[in-house]
């Protein structure tokens, strides 16, 4: 679970992706595993955080043709402070759509290309002893920057997989001992090629589990298709993007969804679909308990990003396949049967009933249906 | 309304500026529940007016009407101060409870109106006495506590039912049923008529109750949606319109009505029973039928064709007559009877009869008289010595193929005139006459017969008197009169309106025969038949003309005894039946047309129109149809039950309905309850499984919600459903919020009442617009056997 790099014990279970808030090291992790904020960017009222929100979603599809869809994901996992996996056939624009999220918001970004000789200092960055001064001093690498875009990341060792994916379990980087806190918001954005996988290094299944949600963009369709060749032809499309939020505008979207309420029926039906993908017979390896706190907050992303401040189911069932079908393993039965994570993901949901909040059910009504069964 | 529309949109309620129109209207109170209870009232009151006919004069009217009113008014007054359905409904059972106990077992009841040990005894005693009643008597009975009891009972039920349809069913419509079935059992009894004032009246209170459901409109379906009330009001009208317009025509079209309209009293032949325990009341009606029925053939050597007799009525006690079996002095088999002529063997003249019963059904068996014996019948048979009726213990005459052998005195005027020793070798039975015979009845026989002095020609006397122009041959009249039956206090009737038929005459004859100290009974059966013209090959006696006989032909006729002679028939019934050619000769100048030997009738009498070459195709249907024969008939026990069995097949087919309203009307209680939004979506689902949408456990409410609105049920989403679309839609995002939400500390009592208002308007719309997408069939299938009561997930 613990990359190499890591120098300070952390209890597994606790999650990644937490909001900024232990800046004085390792040791003070503050409760930010359980999303109370401390004082931090006020959280903004609906109706600016839905023009955020639209003029992201605008400008990203006006780059992205016909995968609206996955845009808003992208925004999602940036708003729920998650990190991105995109996972697909080369082509489809996986680069592009990291490319065009980090464009939109005016913040610092770096692209890293794996390669198998990428070093982790590459990543993290490097203390040079300068001769001048007569000490060290820090160089920082290529995440140091607000979205990290990771090109490829299967291509890279192990060793420097483990430098990037320390980075976006702590968001900081700790080098010759001296740990340094990222900015806020903190986002990687890493493509993955699911074929051409010789001489690669996949990420293994504890890896994976750092990423918030994984898209598979998939074939734009026809008309997405001819509309790119007309539009693309020329000029990238990317030049045309400005940013149109600040960072500081993302901070406090971030704030406004980590304010959207969860109710108890809402957590109670998170751990029963937890339940009950550990308890699929198509399934090796069911959720953890960490994907299911990643869910809830990609749900409240969701929810926020619909215009709402709690969550209903819908939100759960909207993420629940990019949050976790990349962390599931198929039974060896399953998977030879040609079935996918996504396709038993959605068994479970279609059987799972959903919850009713129990305060609100009467208890004395004639006749009142309890679904919680 | 569109300030609503609004609110509903944004689906935040907020407090204080809803339309305070609906936030303060309640429907279902005021002057509702009594206009509503009146009209219910009066209806039924006047349904009931028909029963007069059923049961005979007025006085079994005043406890009904206490009933009707003390129920329809105390459920009035529960629902006034707004209790459930259920208890309106539970409290209109107490009250009848009540009421029936303070009327009947006022005395054995706690307190006049609880039951107690002893009032249930004596319920159970009007019970027995309405069981007898309903088993023996024929209409128009006397009104005995137990009938009246149960008069009072079932119309206390119905007012009840009547009362659940119109209100917390909301189909007031449809509680023309609940006066229909007070109705049915008049119109089945009753000889002539349901009557025309009684039909006025159920009808108002009927009108009363449409008119009264659509001004007060306690659906939320009007309070919510004025566009939809022209609709609504004309549905209701149409339904109501097409329940009396059925009620008149559909009786048109049905074969077994004898007239054409519904008040002019219909008789359907229908619950006609195999058990003949009274022959007697089943006369009239038999002789009333439209097409004859249990026809039965018989072949004979006889020179002209026997009457056929099946049972005699002997004791002229009681409110009814009817045949006393004396089960303890039958004796079995039917190889010999002792015959009860004290004429010497050669002095009678043996006759053979082959009789095929058919579907004729009846325990006694039809035989010429006096049988010697009878041969060829299946199953045990008992004969009674003092009457010779054979009456079987197992089994009846249906499809019975018998052949009697019987002797007939040859009696002559001469004869007759010198057996006038007093009786001594008769059974006092047959003798003894009522204490309470009426002083008319006492009056006619001492001015008919009392100058004679020779039985002979006292009977005479009495017969040409019945012969005579004073009276007139009539099934109806005793019917209109009132009189319709048996017993002396009909007879009183029946000597006074001097009409009727032959019960009355031969019950006449028979009682001033005994008046005048000649032992008589009367002997029910059929009159000489009508030639076949087909002849049956009997063993031993070669061929014989065959005769045909059916319902039509049921008689009754005396028969007196002379000493030293034995029973001496008598026909002192005008134009039916044959004149004894003993009577003949004293007769005939005063009746010429008496001796007409024929088979035809005289003019003027309904039966004599049928064809007699060959029986009727419509008299074989009848026999297909009702194979009960003269033995069926309009007694009250197949009615009541079958008014019995409507209500229990009502409440059946209504109680998925009962239960599916009871659980809406809860839920859209008006009382602010957090649970409100809860219990609205729960409805919103129910309707929707209703109209074959059920919500799935693993559904969202926005799926849900969605699916309903894609699935064309609400029509199409900017048509004229769309408020409905919208209403689906706000609804569930009010319960998602109150689900999921954050928890809203302030419930306050005036926004949750405006909350629950608004929800109930919503639900209206959304009921509104699944009801008018709807085909019929689903909408009745919704309505009636809604999915959401009847399964469950």
């Amino acid at each position: 679970m613990d990359s190499p790099a890591r120098t300070a014990a952390e209890s597994p279970a606790l999650p990644s992706g937490a909001p900024s808030g232990g800046r004085n090291g390792n040791g003070d992790t503050h409760g930010s595993a359980y999303g109370i904020r401390e004082p931090g960017p006020p959280a903004m009222d609906r109706d600016s955080f839905q023009a955020a929100s639209n003029s992201i979603l605008g400008a990203i599809n006006t780059v992205i043709d016909g995968k609206p869809e996955a845009a808003r994901l992208a925004l999602t996992v940036l708003l729920a402070q998650g990190h991105l996996l995109l996972e697909d056939v080369p082509g489809v624009g996986k680069t592009l759509l990291a490319k065009t999220l980090a464009r939109t918001i005016d913040c610092t970004v770096s692209r890293i290309q794996f390669t198998p000789d990428l070093l982790p200092s590459d990543v993290t960055g490097v203390s040079i002893f300068d001769q001048s001064t007569r000490a060290f001093e820090f160089r920082p690498g290529a995440v140091f920057a607000n979205i990290v875009i990771g090109d490829e990341i299967n291509r890279a060792s192990a060793k420097t997989q483990s430098a990037l994916l320390e980075s976006m379990e702590e968001h900081q980087v700790t080098v010759d001992g001296t740990s340094y806190h990222l900015d806020e918001p903190f986002m990687v954005v890493a493509t993955q090629n699911p074929i051409e996988m010789e001489g690669t290094y996949p990420l293994p299944e504890a890896q994976r589990d750092r990423f918030m949600a994984r898209i598979s963009m998939g074939y734009p369709d026809r008309a997405a298709e001819m509309e790119m060749l007309e539009t693309h032809q020329a000029i990238s499309p990317l030049t045309r993007i400005t940013p149109v939020v600040s960072a500081a505008q993302v901070a406090a979207m971030v704030a406004t969804v980590a304010d959207v309420y969860v109710s108890t029926a809402i957590k109670e039906y998170t751990v029963s679909l937890g339940r009950a993908t550990r308890e699929s017979p198509a399934l090796r390896l069911g959720a953890s308990p960490r994907s299911l706190l990643q869910l809830l907050r990609a749900a409240k992303a969701t929810a926020a990003l619909d215009g709402r401040d709690y969550v209903v189911p819908d939100d759960v069932m909207t993420v629940t396949e990019a949050v976790l079908a990349h962390r599931i393993i198929l039974d060896r039965r399953a998977a030879s049967s040609g079935e996918n994570a996504a396709d038993i993901l959605r068994g479970i949901l279609e059987h799972l009933p959903v919850p009713r909040d129990p305060a609100a059910t009467s208890p004395r009504g004639f006749g009142a249906r309890t679904r919680n069964s | 309304m569109s300030a609503l529309l609004d609110r509903a949109t944004t689906g935040r309620n907020t407090p204080g500026q809803g339309p305070q129109d609906t936030g303060t209207k309640k429907p279902g109170m005021g002057v509702q529940p009594w206009l509503m209870a009146f009209g219910i009232a009066v209806g039924v009151a006047g349904a009931a007016l028909s029963l007069n006919g059923v049961l005979r004069g007025w006085a079994w009217y005043p406890p009904l009407l206490t009933v009707v009113a003390g129920v329809s008014f105390s459920v009035a007054a529960l629902r006034s101060v707004r209790a459930r359905p259920v208890l309106v409904t539970g409290g209109g059972f107490v009250v009848l409870i009540a009421i029936t106990n303070l009327i009947f077992f006022r005395s054995s009841s706690l307190l006049g109106i609880f039951p107690s040990a002893q009032s249930m005894d004596a319920v159970g005693e009007a019970l027995r006495r309405a069981n007898e009643t309903v088993i023996s008597e024929s209409v128009p009975v006397a009104p005995n506590a137990g009938i009246v009891l149960v008069c009072c009972v079932a119309v206390g039920v119905l007012v009840i039912l009547i009362d659940a349809l119109a209100v917390p069913l909301a189909m007031p419509a449809t509680s023309g049923l609940g006066f229909l079935a007070i109705m049915v059992a008049p119109a089945l009894l009753k000889p002539q008529s349901v009557g025309a004032p009684g039909f006025l009246t159920a009808a108002a209170g009927f009108l009363i109750i449409l008119g009264c459901s659509h001004w007060f409109a306690p659906d939320a379906r009007l309070a919510a949606d004025s566009t939809r009330n022209p609709g609504q009001a004309r549905r209701a009208l149409v339904t109501g319109g097409a329940v009396l317009a059925a009620s008149l025509i559909v009786p048109l079209a049905i074969p077994g009505f004898t007239q054409g309209t519904f008040p002019q009293g219909s008789r359907l032949n229908t619950w006609g029973t195999a058990d003949g325990l009274n022959p007697m009341i089943s006369l009239g009606n038999s002789l009333r039928a439209p097409t004859g029925s249990g026809r039965i053939s018989y072949a004979t050597n006889a020179t002209n064709p026997p009457y056929l007799r099946s049972v005699t009525v002997d004791t002229f006690s009681g409110e009814s007559w009817g045949p006393d079996d004396r089960e303890g002095s039958r004796r079995p088999g039917t190889d010999r009877f002792d015959n009860d002529s004290s004429l010497a063997p050669d002095a009678q003249v043996r006759q053979v009869t082959a009789v095929s019963a058919g579907n004729f059904t009846s325990p006694y068996l039809p035989a010429p008289y006096s049988p010697d014996s009878v041969s060829g019948l299946t199953g045990q048979w008992t004969w009674d010595p003092l009457t010779l009726s054979i009456k079987g213990t197992d089994t009846s005459t249906r499809g019975q193929q018998y052949t009697v052998e019987s002797s007939t005195p040859v009696l002559s005027a001469e004869l007759l005139a010198r057996a006038s020793a007093p009786p001594t070798g008769i059974s006092g039975i047959f003798s003894a006459t009522p204490l309470d015979v009426p002083d008319i009845v006492r009056t006619t026989a001492q001015s008919v017969a009392g100058a004679e002095q020779n039985p002979y020609d006292k009977a005479l006397a009495i017969q040409r008197y019945l012969r005579s122009g004073q009276f007139t041959y009539s099934l109806d009249s005793p019917a209109q009169g009132g009189y319709d039956g048996n017993g002396l206090s009909v007879l009183a009737d029946f000597l006074t309106q001097k009409s009727g038929y032959c019960v009355h005459f031969s019950s006449a004859m028979a009682v001033m025969a005994r008046l005048e100290g000649i032992p008589s009974r009367i002997a029910v059966g059929y009159a000489p038949g009508r030639l076949t013209g087909n002849t049956v090959a009997v063993d031993g006696e070669g061929e014989l003309t065959e005769y045909e006989v059916d319902s039509r032909d049921a008689h009754a006729w005396p028969e007196l005894y002379f000493e030293g002679i034995g029973w001496v028939p008598f026909e002192p019934t005008p134009s039916r039946g044959v004149v004894p050619d003993y009577t003949i000769d004293a007769l005939s100048s005063l009746n010429p047309n008496s001796d007409d030997q024929a088979p035809d009738l005289a003019p003027g009498n309904p039966e004599a129109t049928v064809p007699t070459a060959t029986p009727t195709p419509s008299a074989e249907a009848g026999v297909g149809v009702d194979s009960s024969g003269t033995a069926s008939g309009f007694r009250l026990a197949p009615a009541l039950l079958a008014v019995a069995m409507l209500l229990v097949v009502l409440a059946v087919l209504g109680t998925p309905r009962l239960i599916r309203s009871s659980r809406r009307l809860r839920r859209e209680r008006p009382t602010p309850s957090p649970t409100a939004v809860p219990l609205a979506w729960d409805e919103l689902q129910d309707l929707g499984a209703d109209y074959g949408l059920p919500s799935l456990p693993s559904e969202t409410p926005r799926n849900y919600s969605q699916r309903l609105r894609d699935s064309g049920l609400l029509g199409e989403p900017a048509g004229v459903d769309n408020a409905a679309h919208i209403a689906v839609a706000t609804l569930a995002a009010d319960f998602e919020r109150t689900a999921y939400g954050r928890p809203v500390e302030n419930t306050s009592a005036v926004r949750g009442d405006l909350m629950v208002d608004d929800l109930v308007v919503r639900l209206g719309r959304v009921r509104a617009s699944l009801a008018g997408n709807a085909g019929r069939i689903q909408h009745f299938r919704s309505q009636w056997l809604p999915q959401s009561v009847l399964r469950r997930h």
